[in-house]
């Protein structure tokens, strides 16, 4: 009979034991999702507060090219500043991570090298 | 600038045949695409190749198959027409795309991406059912994803179908190809209620979307992908300038959408007391008619009258909008008195009574018809649930919200009669398009529910390092910001440029383009423009057809039915099953139900539900056990359910959910999904230290990588 699988009786890997990758995953992962709830809570509100016609009250609506000064600074000026920070996480933030192999490929590599 | 010639009919573009030649370069050259892929990857191993494009992806293909796919067919239909109607406010609601690409492709990219190549899955439940050694999650995930995208898949047919029939439509070439369609249809049974313009349409579609992604797998997907996702941002970037100039420059666009108030819509009953000899269609759509006070009332018809032959005082209903701001009857009537639009009246008054004085006529008015003399008689009227009367309606929150009206009279006052009070409907469309809760529910649903697609998913699976990613998240950055935005600007436009099409919003999109290109003399773009929607619906459907049968393929068949199956077997059962798959999405589509549109709401919103939350915690959680990863997809798809079913009792109808607290069922579903998960997994051992080394633990990096 084949051993029983381990239930992890072991302790988890200790911290440099870790995948790279996961560990860069994860960390740009909370801070795309971070950035997220940021753009939420600005976006939101501000549109909210400044341009919605509220009971009774008729917001003083003026405009910055074209658009209303609330869709300007609740929406394109942080998609702006979105795309900015995007830049900067693609370009200064991210890890380039080696993400291995596929089995398929390593097996026709193998395949060619054995011929 | 605005010029009075500005309304131009859709028919100019139609009988010049672009739309049908469009149609017609566009399938010869998926067709090329698919045969290049097909002879490119004899090669390789089927199945990863079919499906997955061998993992291969750079960064061209890889940024715009995704940005492609993700932009359904909706943001080229659907959300132009929502513009329109609403105005400035769905800039809030699209607001969450300044954070998708880095969403949608950075949460989950990389780490999904790695994980797939450890165990070499090249689908989601392959991932699913690898990393937790078990079949019940594997197959569990594949009744998920079959269940809500065949659903999908209907619906995403029927709208490639719509597409089609709003650009060709008016093509002399295509109404014969209708009128012998009519002829050849049984007379009873099941095709015997089905428009055969539609039925055509949407069997030239099916035909080319499902031979392409038949025969050429992943890769064709991909390459008319890059294709489609070019013409998008070309149609965009040209029409910005065109419209803006149009509506008069940034600042008089501003101004008009300011002082506009929404219109009044209806029934109006019209007389034709002349007899005719022949079936005559009446030359305009506009009707002006004496009002309260001594101002006049301008209505549009969103059809054009056609009164059949020998019928003496002939009567005819038809919906309207009626204008309601000043300035905009103002404009729309000076642009009613002269330019191409009263130069194609008095041609179409001239056919009609050869003896007409044309040169008389100054205003192309339906009403303004001599030796007709048309009565008109409103019959029912309606106000805009949210915005009536309201000026500014357009560029505030939440945004002018108009009434629905039945498609007859008949109907309408059916529909009144039943309701003994307002009802939960108009309770919510009274509270504007977008109140505050349903604002934060689309800054779920775009970003974070895109996340939770699996179609989105597999092709995270499909780029060949990080370096691409990297570079794909700032191309796609780049992609939607030149899209979705400027769609906005050139929508709000719109509607200084075609007023009037509250109840034809499907074809907003194409009078655009035919108005836009006309008034700049470059008639030919058009073609170019009208291929935007075309090319988004076409991108999404191959995706979703392909996603279907390498579900049935590789995780039904190969994983639990025949794992020895040959590669010639697994070959000819992904063709076959891609054909039948793509074939049982036409015959749905033929005689679809009634609430399609919500039926892609309820599927894109369920999917997210289901897997967002446990593919996150797939990838980063290493005591996740595989009772949690079903727990969690199980009780996101009900609590997802559950708000669905809770619409049955609170608003009488599965597809107006409950939403507690104003919020959509998207971010219930979300919740308990990611709240259930943990949990259940703290309730049984946690998983093998095998799977947790293989999956969590430092590997040793591979040589060339």
């Amino acid at each position: 009979m084949p051993p029983a699988p381990s239930h992890s009786p072991d302790p988890p890997p200790a911290d440099d034991e870790w995948d790279p990758v996961f560990i860069h995953s994860r960390r740009e992962a909370r801070l795309i999702v971070l950035v997220w709830l940021v753009a939420m809570l600005w976006t939101v509100p501000y549109c909210y507060f400044t341009g919605f016609r509220k009971e009774g009250e008729s917001p003083e609506v003026t405009f910055i090219l074209g658009m209303p000064d609330w869709v300007f600074w609740g929406i394109a000026a942080p998609w702006m500043v979105a795309n900015l920070f995007t830049v900067w996480f693609c370009f200064g933030y991210f890890v380039d991570d080696d993400l291995g192999r596929d089995p398929d490929e390593a097996d026709s590599d193998a395949a060619k090298e054995s011929v | 600038m605005l010029d009075a010639k500005t309304f131009t009919p859709l028919l100019a573009v139609d009988n010049s045949g672009s739309a049908l030649t469009v149609f017609l370069v566009y399938t010869l050259v998926v067709f090329g695409l698919a045969l290049l892929s097909n002879h490119l990857f004899k090669n390789k191993s089927f199945l990863s190749e079919y499906f997955l494009g061998s993992r291969g992806l750079g960064v061209w293909a890889f940024a715009l198959t995704f940005a492609a796919t993700s932009a359904s067919g909706g943001s080229f239909t659907g959300f132009p027409s929502r513009i329109y109607s609403h105005g400035w406010i769905l800039a809030l609601w699209i607001a969450s795309y300044m954070v998708f690409p880095l969403c949608t492709m950075g949460i989950l990219g990389k780490r999904i991406n790695q994980v797939a190549r450890i165990s070499g899955a090249i689908t989601v439940p392959d991932v699913l059912r690898d990393r937790y050694r078990s079949p019940t999650v594997g197959l569990l995930a594949v009744s998920l994803i079959v269940f809500f995208m065949s659903f999908n898949l209907v619906a995403q047919f029927k709208a490639g179908g719509k597409i089609l029939i709003v650009l060709l439509q008016d093509n002399a070439l295509f109404q014969d190809g209708v009128a012998w369609t009519r002829s050849v249809l049984p007379q009873t049974g099941f095709l015997s209620a089905v428009d055969p313009g539609y039925l055509l349409c949407l069997a030239m579609f099916a035909f080319a979307v499902i031979a392409y992604t038949t025969y050429g797998g992943f890769h064709a997907v991909v390459w008319t992908d890059v294709m489609q996702g070019i013409v998008m941002a070309i149609g965009v970037m040209i029409m910005l300038p065109l419209a803006i100039s149009q509506s008069g420059g940034v600042d008089a666009m501003g101004k008009s959408l300011a002082e506009m108030t929404p219109p009044r819509v209806g029934f109006v009953e019209l007389t034709i007391p002349r007899a005719f000899d022949k079936p005559i269609t009446l030359p305009s759509r506009w009707v002006l008619i004496p009002g309260e006070n001594g101002n006049q009332r301008l209505l549009r018809l969103p059809a054009i009258p056609t009164v059949p032959a020998h019928s003496p005082g002939y009567k005819a209903e038809s919906r309207y909008v009626e204008l309601t701001t000043p300035a905009e009857i103002e404009r729309q009537l000076e642009r009613l008195r002269g330019g191409a639009e009263l130069d194609a009246f008095r041609a179409a008054v001239k056919r009609l009574d050869p003896a007409a004085a044309v040169e008389s006529l100054t205003i192309a008015l339906l009403n303004e018809i001599p030796s007709i003399a048309i009565e008109t008689t409103i019959v029912y009227e309606k106000k805009y649930l949210y915005g009536d009367g309201v000026v500014g309606a357009y560029v505030t929150g939440p945004g002018a919200n108009g009434p629905t009206l039945e498609a007859t009279l008949q109907a309408e006052l059916d529909a009144v009669k039943r309701k003994s009070q307002i009802n939960d409907e108009e309770l919510a469309g009274a509270l504007g398009f977008l109140p505050l809760s349903i604002a934060v529910s689309y800054f779920f649903m775009w970003a974070i529910s895109g996340t939770g697609q699996p179609s989105n998913m597999v092709r995270l699976m499909a780029f060949n390092n990080s370096n691409t990613l990297r570079k794909s998240i700032f191309t796609v950055m780049i992609y939607f910001s030149l899209i979705y935005f400027p769609l906005v600007i050139i929508f709000c436009c719109a509607r200084v440029i075609l007023p009037g099409m509250e109840l034809d919003p499907d074809s907003i999109m194409p009078s655009m383009a035919v108005a836009l290109t006309s008034n700049a003399g470059q008639g030919w773009l058009a073609g170019l423009l009208i291929a935007a929607p075309f090319a988004a619906i076409m991108s999404t459907v191959d995706s979703f057809l392909l996603l279907i049968s390498s579900a049935m393929v590789r995780d039904i068949y190969q994983r639990n039915i025949n794992p020895k199956a040959s590669e010639k077997t697994i070959k000819r059962l992904s063709y076959w099953c891609t054909l039948l798959v793509g074939i049982g999405a036409m015959l749905g589509a033929v005689n679809p139900p009634k609430f399609l549109q919500d039926i892609i709401v309820y599927t894109g919103s369920g999917l997210s539900a289901c897997f967002l939350g446990p593919v996150v915690y797939t990838l980063y959680w290493p005591r996740t056990n595989a009772a949690g990863m079903i727990g969690g997809m199980l009780c996101g798809f009900a609590a997802h359910l559950a708000m669905y079913v809770g619409g049955v009792y609170v608003n009488d109808s599965f597809f107006k959910p409950w939403q507690p607290m104003g919020f959509d069922p998207i971010i219930i579903g979300l919740v308990v999904s990611f709240a259930s998960t943990p949990l259940i997994t703290k309730l049984f051992p946690p998983p093998e230290k095998a799977l947790i080394d293989r999956y969590f633990r430092k590997r040793p990096s591979t040589p060339d990588a």
